[in-house]
């Protein structure tokens, strides 16, 4: 198994990347994160059980470390955490759930279907559909009042 | 949608690290529990004939430190190395292991940072810096450990000693200089 969790952080590594940097709020912890779910999965590869696909396993446990490094992130200095210039993202990310969040960013940032993102969050592929309808919904409803 | 998510986080270039994995999957954690037994710091540059003292089952310093420079702080009376540090091989900023528990290197582009996990720990390139207090929710007020690493480090860590507080009541941090002055305060957002 050490071989295929090799051949899936290779292959992969820069989406699990991009979706713990979403989740954690943060590149460097977002990276962190993978490095950390990876070493976990390799530890505690024996309790993999085939139910499920080993990936899907894995993006379980990425998911569970950037929840983690986005609770412990870092308390950035009041005085420079604007961005450096001055220009931010629209998307009112802040107007989903967290959970909204997680799927929008497993579906966009790692292209997984329904049934993976299904596998990775332990939920309902039609739970995954439901809740992914409901965040365009709320995020097209912001972006139309913010052009009104 | 996809254009403001592309630009949220943008791809990363960097080619993942495999050999980092197998290392962190290779070494054991040591159990949070110790980090109460931490009353009083001091500091202390460590020569590669204290190699020893460096030897320990949990987190190590990053693989890109550069091992030839590291700077710790001792806990005074049991001896165990509760910090190290250590210049980024080839970068500006500085790597660091707190307590065995967690390491990372930190780039001088960021002005400064606390990670409020156990054990509360953080930096400044600020280097008006010599004393900083916590503050807890319901007013306590937590002491820090200030220490300044020169060189080419040039950082200042803090983290805190004594009893560790719970992290989720941490509002912030407050650091001042050798008057007592306010030079940097971090609050939780």
């Amino acid at each position: 198994m050490i071989d295929e969790l090799e051949a899936l952080y290779r292959s992969r590594v820069q989406e699990f990347r991009r979706v713990a940097a979403a989740i954690a709020g943060d590149r460097e912890l977002g990276c962190e994160a993978v490095q950390e779910a990876f070493a976990k999965a390799l530890r505690r590869r024996r309790s993999h059980r085939g139910t499920g696909t080993l990936e899907a396993w894995v993006w379980r446990i990425v998911v569970n470390a950037a929840r983690d490094a986005r609770r412990r992130r870092p308390v950035l200095l009041e005085s420079r955490a604007a961005s450096s210039n001055g220009h931010a993202p629209t998307l009112p990310l802040e107007l989903l759930t967290e959970r909204q969040r997680e799927i929008v960013f497993l579906h966009y940032y790692a292209d997984l279907d329904y049934a993976s993102i299904a596998d990775a969050l332990e939920i309902s592929p039609g739970t995954v559909g439901a809740t992914l309808t409901a965040a365009r919904k709320t995020l097209r409803q912001a972006h139309e009042e913010v052009e009104a | 949608m996809n254009e403001i998510l592309d630009e949220l986080v943008p791809p990363f270039g960097e080619p993942g690290d495999w050999d980092d994995v197998l290392r962190r999957a290779g070494r054991r954690r040591v159990r949070p529990i110790v980090l109460a037994a931490v009353v009083a710091l001091a500091a202390v540059a460590v020569a590669p004939t204290l190699a020893g003292l460096l030897r320990h089952d949990g987190v190590g310093l990053p693989a890109e430190a550069d091992r030839s420079n590291v700077a710790v702080v001792l806990a005074p009376l049991s001896r165990k190395v509760i910090l190290e540090a250590a210049p980024w091989k080839g970068h500006d900023g500085f790597c660091y292991e707190v307590m065995h528990l967690r390491a990372g290197c930190v780039p001088r582009k960021t002005f400064g940072a606390v990670i409020t996990k156990p054990p509360l720990f953080g930096w400044t390139f600020d280097d008006r810096v010599r004393s900083g207090v916590a503050t807890m929710s319901g007013g306590r007020r937590v002491p820090l450990t200030v220490k300044h690493f020169g060189g080419r480090m040039d950082v200042t860590l803090f983290l805190v000693r004594g009893r560790v507080p719970i992290p989720h009541l941490l509002k912030g941090v407050v650091l001042r200089d050798a008057n007592g002055k306010v030079v940097l305060r971090l609050r939780r957002p």
